[in-house]
């Protein structure tokens, strides 16, 4: 089986000789400018837009962090990280943090054994396998603007999640889903898991399928049980998907806006907000796109500084060579 | 201005120039100066209702009588101009003409450098809204122009009201707090309020603050951006006294105040809550949020009450109105002629039958059907002081912070002094 | 096509092997997982589907039993008003734009950052790498005001490029290792034919490639539909909205109409599944290649 991280420096043969530095054969020189060009048609297009409309507001953002600025006419002052301290500062801003933190740790914990779970059961030969991981990719395609309408309508006082509860004899636990400040971020962390366990599931799954049957039958053979041979084969196997996987979600989990945007707008009370709702609260609404450049900045931060930790100590087993060795 | 970014610009810009070539942009008012078509693009927050069809045909009898301008009504729903008018205003194509509420929020757009000055344009007419445009001048200029005026009161059912026993409506705190009880007795909502918005508890707030703040407190209040009279802390106990007794619809925190038929706004209109503290534009609003035709006639309009001990004056009271400005780019005169024409008393008549408010040309005032609406006007003028919400008066960080602290309060996580601090940190930033 | 293969390698005698094995005590609780999986996401998508066969009053009374009558009315009005399909063929074109920019730009410097070995190419990969952690709706601000420097507000392109900017990242982290598993002896084999490394890259890797690029097309596809913020602040005129902006839209123009907006969410749901069912057959393949790089 390919273990990740084998062929990371294999190049095709023909490349093996370096390029030299020192004076070459001019027998070489038209083929190295002939790939010179190659590269530069194969790379330059896609790294001009990158820049212009990633990198570039990055920049443009951190720069404009530092200073107070309104957002029409010039910067305005000079503030050194002055806004940056006050947006660490400010109670809401960390309480939009603390909440993304709860989304992180609460999709790793349900939708990882979820995910999991499904993906193993649903691995084996039932009937309908294809139209059951069609179905629970489904939401994760859906426009995140209209599962927010969605559930919007369904979770109205009074509305069908309600009803559906009464008819089935829980009226007694009926809440304000969206009202009530203790609920109201965990009304979205079910919304969330809705729209997006089907993408751990086909992530699981595809992991699954790399794995050749063979193990678990020389494992059967050898007297394992299905437990024993899931537990000691399969999911180790699986490590280096559930840690991409695991990756995508925390910066997923970071980024959440649009759902709690329409549904709630960050309340009631801030009791929903998160980093992002903060940004387009404070950065567009207020007039202060000096500080709400700062906002921007920071998030990016506090993503780019887990991305290093978990590249640093998680990552590392399974890329030998590829980003150990740039970042290393 | 910005010039370590003027490379990367240019460069970015060769890039999609490239691009560029087959999809134009639209946006702003393009003038095609060989023919002198104007198109004026025309931001209002009236995406439903009666006051929409008003629009729109005021835009059609203004392109008949002047065939070289087309208005272009682009409704954008009320909440949204938070978030699209201050990048609008800070882009080089922002709308011709929008919506903007005066005050200190017209303050804080000006230095944007998009707002048009009116002041020459307008001197012909201007004098037709009398004393109400002086809301919309900064520094005597005069940079918008209202279309109507509001007044904040209590809108009422009368068919509710009649149900629970209560024959008069209340003229004091103590008389609305015994009216909350007898319409709970009758198992009625007795109060809606639409705190998803956050402005509309500002109303509460800032109304307990009017009668418990004399007049020049207030007014140098406003002028000074600070909230540091004690009597501002007064207020806000009481109001925690108020809210004590649950008086509001359960779940109020995450009800929007006119969106759909379970806002604020929707439930008095469909019998679902007996009161609802707003603006008189809540007819309007209520109007498509039930199929009830009788609505108007259930509907009843009474003053917020006097408190007892209250330092301010009993008939001070919270206003506002609605008004457009001209941005920069926008043709000239065209866009000054068009808001000139809304102000007309014709346009002004009709303005005043959708039921949005009063009319901000007072000549059109005779033509305000709504019984309750004649009832406001005339409490509106005998009003010793008209004080602006505090949110349009303020600079717009500073009256968004003052609403987001009002709104934590109401969900019982602030307090009436952390409301006055969080205005004087808005202000300092 | 998995089965086939697993089947094949396990060897001769293990088909009838299984065959004969007796069905494990899992089977039933797999069913009924399936069960719960299928009533989860499938019931609150049926809800807005069936609810906006009903009228607002019976929606008011019972949002849980079937339309009696069934209302086509809904439907049939949005179904014929250019409410719904402006803003669906304006999503459709951008994300056209998006998809179809990412997936060549992003396969092209796949291909060099696989298959060329230069200076500097980790480091090079690392910087594409590192814009997925950057929101594109943090980006906002920014992008709103260098958009607006360079003309594009309130244009489909003012859209479609950052979105295929913001697209690039995951799509070069899937499709490298992707390539870079084409055996060497492939290309070998076609220089010695006397094609360029072009000439392979376009007539013999791409064609090899299409799972991932499938699965890559259909992330980006996903990625510009979904877009709600960035259309909302770039798009001025009503005319040019995409469909989440017109679901939103018509969620607090016509609030009072829920079943209304039932019905406008049920048929804005349709273009992205479509697609999806469409392309399935190739994600889960796409997504297994990746997962091995």
């Amino acid at each position: 089986m390919a273990v990740a991280g084998d062929k990371d420096l294999d190049v095709p043969r023909a490349e093996l000789v370096p390029a030299p530095r020192a004076a070459a054969p001019s027998r070489r020189a038209r083929p190295r400018l002939r790939r010179r060009t190659e590269l530069v048609v194969l790379l330059a297009p896609a790294l001009a837009l990158f820049v212009g409309f990633v990198l570039l507001p990055i920049v443009l953002a951190a720069w404009d962090g530092m200073h107070k600025w309104t957002g029409f006419g010039s910067l305005g002052p000079f503030a050194g990280l002055y806004n940056y301290r006050l947006v660490l500062s400010d109670p809401v801003f960390r309480e939009s943090f603390v909440h993304n933190v709860i989304i992180v740790i609460a999709s790793i914990v349900i939708q990882l054994p979820l995910g999991l779970g499904m993906a193993l059961l649903l691995n084996r030969r039932i009937r309908g396998r294809a139209f059951l991981r069609t179905l629970a990719f489904a939401p994760f395609v859906l426009p995140y603007a209209t599962t927010a309408v969605m559930w919007l309508l369904l979770l109205q006082p009074g509305g069908f999640l309600d009803q559906v509860m009464k008819a089935a004899g829980l009226g007694g636990l009926i809440q304000l889903w969206l009202a009530n400040l203790h609920l109201v971020l965990y009304t979205m962390i079910v919304v969330l898991t809705w729209q997006f366990f089907g993408f751990a599931m086909i992530l699981m799954l595809a992991g699954l399928q790399g794995i050749p049957a063979e193990l678990r039958e020389a494992a059967a053979l050898d007297g394992a049980s299905g437990w024993q041979a899931t537990w000691r084969i399969t999911l180790p196997l699986l490590g280096p998907t559930i840690r991409i996987w695991l990756f995508l979600s925390v910066v997923g989990s970071l980024q959440v806006f649009d759902q709690v945007w329409i549904m709630t707008g960050g309340g009631p009370a801030n009791a929903s907000s998160t980093m992002v709702t903060y940004l387009v609260q404070h950065g567009f609404q207020s007039y202060e796109f000096g500080y709400g450049s700062a906002v921007a900045v920071i998030i990016f931060l506090i993503c780019f500084i887990f991305a290093l930790l978990y590249q640093r100590f998680v990552l590392r087993r399974d890329t030998r060579g590829a980003l150990t060795r740039a970042v290393g | 201005m910005r010039s370590l970014r003027k490379p990367a610009v240019v460069a970015v810009a060769a890039t999609a120039a490239l691009a560029l070539a087959a999809c134009g942009s639209s946006g702003g008012g393009s003038t095609n100066s060989a023919t002198g078509k104007v198109t004026l693009t025309w931001w209002t927050n009236a995406t439903a209702g009666q006051l929409k069809t008003v629009w729109q045909q005021a835009a059609t009898a203004f392109h008949a009588t002047h065939p070289n301008v087309t208005i272009q009504v682009e409704p954008l729903q009320n909440e949204a101009f938070t978030t699209k008018v201050p990048p609008a205003l800070a882009s080089s194509n922002p709308p011709d003409i929008y919506q903007q509420w005066g005050g200190g929020q017209e303050a804080t757009q000006i230095p944007s450098g998009k707002v048009a000055d009116l002041s020459k344009l307008s001197s012909g007419w201007i004098a037709e809204v009398g004393s109400a445009a002086q809301a919309w001048q900064v520094n005597g200029k005069q940079y918008g122009v209202p279309y109507d005026l509001h007044t904040v009161g209590f809108w009422y059912r009368k068919d509710l009201f009649a149900r629970a026993g209560i024959t008069t409506p209340p003229a004091t705190l103590a008389q609305l707090m015994t009216d909350d009880t007898k319409l709970k007795a009758a198992h009625i909502v007795p109060i809606a309020v639409g705190s998803k918005d956050k402005w509309p508890d500002a109303f509460w707030w800032e109304y307990f603050a009017l009668r418990e703040c004399p007049t020049a407190t207030l007014k140098a209040a406003m002028k000074g951006v600070n909230l540091s009279a004690s009597c501002f802390v007064q207020a806000g106990k009481q109001l925690t006294a108020f809210m004590a007794t649950k008086p509001f619809q359960p779940g109020f925190l995450g009800t929007p105040s006119q969106v759909g038929a379970g806002s604020s706004a929707g439930m008095v209109a469909n019998g679902k809550a007996a009161m609802e503290l707003q603006g008189d534009w809540d007819p309007g609003v209520m109007a498509p949020l039930t199929s009830d035709k009788n609505l108007n006639s259930e509907l009843g309009w009474f003053p917020f009450p006097a408190i007892a001990g209250g330092a301010g004056s009993p008939t001070t009271t919270l206003g506002g109105g609605d008004g457009f400005s001209c941005t920069t780019p926008a043709a000239e005169p065209a866009c000054a002629q068009f808001l000139q024409y809304i102000d007309s008393t014709p346009v002004q008549k009709k303005v005043v039958a959708a039921n949005v408010g009063l009319p901000a040309n007072p000549a059109a005032a005779p033509a305000l059907s709504l019984p309750a609406l004649k009832q406001v006007l005339t409490y509106n003028h005998a009003a010793p002081y008209v004080q602006t919400y505090f949110d349009i008066a303020f600079p717009t960080s500073v009256g968004q912070a003052l609403d987001a602290a009002i709104a934590t309060y109401f969900a019982g996580q602030g307090t009436p002094q952390s409301i006055i601090t969080t205005v004087s940190q808005a202000k300092n930033q | 096509m998995s089965d086939v293969s697993t089947i094949l390698a396990a060897g001769p005698g293990t088909q009838s092997r299984r065959r004969r094995r007796r069905v494990s005590p899992l089977t039933p609780v797999t069913y009924l997982t399936a069960l719960v999986l299928v009533g989860v996401t499938v019931v609150p998508l049926l809800f807005v589907f069936v609810d906006g066969f009903k009228s607002n009053a019976q929606i008011n009374s019972s949002a849980t039993a079937l339309p009696h009558p069934w209302v086509t009315g809904n439907y049939a009005q949005i179904l014929t008003s250019a409410a719904f399909w402006q803003p669906l063929e304006n999503s459709a074109v951008i994300a056209a734009i998006a998809t179809v920019l990412v997936v060549v730009l992003g396969a092209m410097a796949a291909f060099a950052l696989s298959r060329y070995a230069f200076r500097g190419r980790e480091g090079l990969f690392l910087l594409f790498a590192v814009g997925l952690l950057f929101p594109i709706n943090a980006a906002a601000l920014p992008l709103y005001l260098m958009l607006d420097k360079i003309g594009l507000l309130d244009s489909p392109l003012g859209v479609a490029l950052p979105e295929a900017a913001f697209g690039l990242p995951i799509t070069i982290v899937i499709l490298r290792p992707f390539m870079r598993e084409i055996p060497g002896e492939l290309e070998d084999a076609a220089v010695v034919d006397g094609a360029t490394r072009i000439g392979f890259f376009l007539r013999i890797l791409l064609p090899l490639s299409r799972p991932a690029l499938v699965t890559v097309a259909v992330l980006a596809f996903v990625q510009s539909w979904n877009q709600y913020l960035i259309p909302l602040l770039v798009f001025t005129s009503q005319g040019r909205f995409t469909l989440p902006l017109a679901v939103a839209n018509f969620q607090t123009q016509y609030a009072q109409n829920t079943a209304s907006i039932l019905a406008f969410t049920a048929l804005s749901m349709l273009p992205a599944l479509g697609c999806f069912i469409f392309a399935q057959r190739h994600l889960v393949g796409g997504f297994t290649g990746a997962v091995k790089g």
